[in-house]
């Protein structure tokens, strides 16, 4: 009995040390309530608004795909040194958006670890490499003009719109096969939100081909 | 129930069904959407409209511009974008975002704002 015991203890020890990840991620669940990001951010995607009055009561992004959508590194950076990435609520001047709680080095640490688990399967991995191509570039600055709402980096400093979240740094900030699958699943991601839908609109190259600019924006030091 | 009120009430009953289909709260379709560069009030000062913005989106408060187009017109530009009436691309399309009842709905509000018919024919 002892024998099979220990052998019982020794597999379930390996397992875990296998995937350090599941106590991480249970103790950054855990930080992640203490903190109260529940209290703005949503992690379930039953709980997506699901019309522009149900949008407008909610109070930061939903990241119930936030494993897939940022990049580990600068998530944990973030947390810790929040900086603006959004001008105003749900595009709205009328809203103003207050500055993000700063956590501290280790707690942001378990929250990032515990939002990394939060994973979507519409994100294929491997889909895009960052590039900045003259096809995407057309299209985000002149043929369908993402730049009407967001920034973005030019030679001099920065341009573009103010209603949607900044694209400055997209390129350290988002994983870029997710910048993809936001594009070409939208409705999924967010059902209800200021920008357009360009499913059946945008070709799926032409998609690729803005992915891969816009994760090719790094931030400006 | 008399038979005169059953006879009315199916008629009225029949004259909603007939009516468009416009949408909920145009107000806050309008506010979410559109406002981001037409502004709050549609004068085409919305807070995407800043000194680098490359055109002056429609302001619909113009009503002898507004009086150029015709609902058909203007639900062609919502649905299709800016390009489909040979204007800036900056006007993105919406026909994947809006259902024709909003849009049905946010032209009724345009021509509130605008107090004018549009062109007609």
């Amino acid at each position: 009995m002892k024998p099979l015991l220990l052998t019982f203890l020794a597999c379930g020890l390996a397992v875990l040390a296998a995937k350090p990840g599941l106590a991480d991620v249970g103790t950054g669940k855990t930080t992640f309530e203490a903190n109260k990001c529940q209290d703005c951010h949503s992690v379930e995607k039953a709980g997506a608004a699901a019309d522009i009055h149900a949008h407008m009561d909610t109070k930061g992004p939903e990241l119930w795909y936030a494993g897939s959508k940022f990049q580990k590194d600068w998530l944990a950076k973030w947390l810790v040194e929040p900086t603006k990435i959004r001008f105003m609520l749900h595009g709205m001047p009328s809203m103003k958006i207050g500055d993000h709680a700063k956590l501290s080095a280790d707690d942001a640490a378990q929250v990032t670890d515990y939002l990394m688990s939060l994973t979507s399967d519409l994100v294929k991995p491997g889909t895009i490499k960052p590039k900045k191509n003259p096809k995407g570039r057309l299209i985000f600055t002149k043929k369908m003009p993402c730049s009407g709402c967001h920034q973005f980096p030019t030679k001099k400093k920065y341009d573009g719109g103010r209603t949607g979240p900044s694209l400055v740094g997209a390129g350290d900030r988002l994983n870029p096969d997710w910048i993809y699958a936001y594009l070409a699943n939208i409705d999924e991601f967010k059902p209800v939100r200021p920008m357009p839908n360009f499913v059946g609109i945008l070709s799926d190259k032409d998609m690729i081909n803005v992915a891969r600019y816009v994760a090719s924006f790094k931030s400006k030091k | 129930m008399h038979k005169t009120t059953l006879l009315t009430m199916l008629l009225l009953a029949g004259l909603f069904q007939a009516m468009p289909a416009y949408a909920d709260d145009t107000e806050a379709v309008f506010g979410f959407y559109c406002a981001q560069c037409h502004g709050t009030e549609g004068k085409g000062d919305g807070p995407n409209v800043t000194k680098d913005f490359p055109v002056s989106p429609r302001n619909f408060t113009n009503a002898e511009e507004m009086n150029k187009l015709s609902d058909a017109d203007l639900k062609n530009v919502i649905m299709d974008g800016g390009p489909a009436a040979s204007k800036s691309p900056m006007m993105p399309p919406w026909s994947k975002t809006l259902s024709e009842a909003q849009v049905d709905g946010l032209i009724k509000h345009l021509r509130k704002i605008c107090a004018c018919k549009g062109k007609q024919g």
